[in-house]
């Protein structure tokens, strides 16, 4: 159970930063001056650390 | 041309100053197999992140991904994309090869499929694999460094001379300091590139638009389609960018050269630790775009390969040759570095799997040291000549090495996830039908419904594993 929640959470930024891709792919609306589909990318990018840290936490790592 | 000799003195200044810092500061340590090639499998979290952070920023970085910005925009943001599911799958795999690496004493990635596999066929095989990926990829290094020195020659001169002469300097540094002088030479390439970084993607869209934010209007109202993908099967679009993604991320820890790295850590944790704030890392890339996009409404009109200058001419043409010698410093130690730890792979490949398993020679600590350091400077040989022959080629050759690398992956995860069945023949079946399967695709610029070639190649890949797998058992 554990482990199927790791996986999951390890599966969702790549699943943001690739099969979610073509649903996101627009100019607008544009958030600090970035067009959607580059800020989207970079917000994931910025928030993959934060599931794999929590990963870390459940496997109490750190 | 008055102004050349400053931007070409700094960028040599840099350059062998960065070498020589990291002999001083190897120059007491002793070398047997393990040190020279893995870094005594001692490298904290800090020294590993130098050292695994020299996979994002390459000369790639510099000139490839600014350029791809400048010519076809947002395909490349999927550079920012795959690093961060990369680092994804790092997590948890890069432990696990480390634990095998440790338990069972390896120094290659072919060591590992020898050791999991229990075939030494294998292991021979991947590593002439992996050989006839590194010279090519090796050779592409130094093309970026040619380009970046004829900008800071101002266009006055050649550099060919001056590639030879930087490059086998570094195979004589590379010679003398192992993988330790790498991470060593890896602090200071860091610092410079994140200061390069920062004024290609700051300081130029302020100085000509006021802002980055002011750019991307400039650059939506002159090319509105250019800053997203062209939708479903087309030309780099949304199937190419899913699908290049996909198999890039899954590729992500599988050369040769991330093999060494991984084997180089003190623990698991310095690796997870790694995983986890490498994308923060990565995320700079994204500066990069800045500049290649400020690039095409500054310099428009560059065209097929000089595309990759795009933002070198921009600090060229409108700024003081020194700063130009800085930026160009910081991209050639991310050719320079980079391309050591290939050649320090590459070597290890050829000593340890091949001259070690097949011949029987140079098994011992003292004569594997000698003989790996000899091959560094043979494969820097030959990778220079392959360099000096066939310019043309090596793009073509390097759809091997992109394409080619992710074709090990199966191999490694099924021996995590389907430990049990996965045998030598399936997986050396598999890589061998991924890559007659990916590489005439990629050549041929085939791309199957807008799919990236090198992922059609794994799931050719995988289906040999399987069905071999299952239907041809061992004698036991």
């Amino acid at each position: 159970m554990r482990s199927m929640l790791r996986l999951l959470l390890a599966a969702i930024p790549i699943a943001a930063l690739s099969i979610a891709v073509p649903l996101v792919n627009r100019i607008e609306p544009r958030i600090l001056g970035l067009p959607f589909l580059l800020c989207w990318i970079v917000a994931w990018v910025c928030l993959t650390p934060v599931f794999l840290w929590t990963i870390g936490r459940l496997e109490k790592r750190w | 041309m008055s102004q050349s000799p400053v931007a070409l003195a700094i960028v040599a200044a840099i350059v062998f100053g960065t070498i020589l810092f990291a002999l001083l500061a190897v120059r007491r340590i002793k070398m047997d197999p393990s040190q020279y090639i893995v870094g005594g499998r001692s490298f904290g979290t800090i020294f590993l992140w130098v050292l695994l952070a020299g996979e994002i920023y390459t000369t790639f970085t510099f000139l490839g991904i600014a350029g791809l910005s400048y010519s076809g925009g947002a395909p490349a943001f999927y550079v920012l994309a795959y690093g961060a599911c990369g680092y994804a799958i790092s997590y948890f795999i890069t432990p696990a090869i480390w634990r095998v690496g440790k338990e069972c004493n390896l120094l290659t990635g072919p060591d590992f499929f020898e050791a999991r596999y229990n075939s030494r066929t294998l292991g021979i095989a991947t590593a002439i694999l992996y050989f006839l990926m590194v010279v090519p990829y090796v050779a592409l290094q130094l093309s970026g460094l040619q380009i970046l020195l004829r900008i800071a020659g101002y266009g006055a001169y050649n550099a060919t001379a001056s590639v030879c002469i930087a490059f086998l300097v570094l195979a004589l540094f590379v010679f003398t300091a192992g993988l330790r002088g790498t991470a060593w030479a890896s602090i200071v390439k860091d610092v410079l590139v994140l200061g390069a970084v920062a004024f290609a993607g700051i300081a130029i869209p302020v100085r000509f638009f006021g802002s980055p934010s002011a750019m991307f209007d400039r650059v939506t109202a002159a090319h509105p389609a250019i800053l997203v993908l062209p939708t479903g099967s087309a030309f780099h679009g949304t199937v190419w960018f899913v699908s290049t993604v996909l198999l890039s991320g899954i590729g992500w820890s599988m050369g040769p050269h991330s093999f060494s790295a991984t084997y180089s850590a003190r623990s698991g944790d310095s690796l997870r630790r790694n995983a986890v704030l490498l994308p923060f890392y990565q995320a700079f890339v994204t500066l990069m775009i800045f500049a290649g996009l400020s690039a095409a409404m500054i310099v428009p009109g560059l065209k097929g390969t000089a595309v990759d200058q795009s933002f070198l001419l921009v600090v060229q043409h409108y700024y003081p040759s020194w700063i130009l010698g800085l930026i160009v410093a910081a991209g050639a130690l991310a050719a320079l570095i980079p391309a050591s730890a290939l050649l320090l792979a590459g070597a290890a490949v050829i000593t340890k799997n091949v001259a070690g398993d097949v011949f029987g020679i140079a098994t011992g600590d003292a004569a594997r040291t000698r003989l790996t350091r000899i091959l560094v400077l043979v494969v820097a040989l030959l990778a220079l000549g392959f360099w000096l022959t066939g310019q043309r080629t090596v793009v073509e050759l390097l759809l091997l090495y992109y394409n080619g690398i992710a074709q090990f992956a199966p191999g490694v995860f099924a021996t995590f996830l389907w430990r049990r069945r996965a045998t030598a023949l399936g997986v050396g079946a598999g890589i061998a039908a991924g890559l007659a399967v990916a590489i005439p695709l990629a050549a041929l610029n085939i791309t199957p419904w807008g799919l990236n070639a090198g992922l059609v190649g794994l799931g050719a890949n995988v289906a040999t594993l399987v069905i071999l797998s299952l239907i041809v058992r061992p004698r036991a």
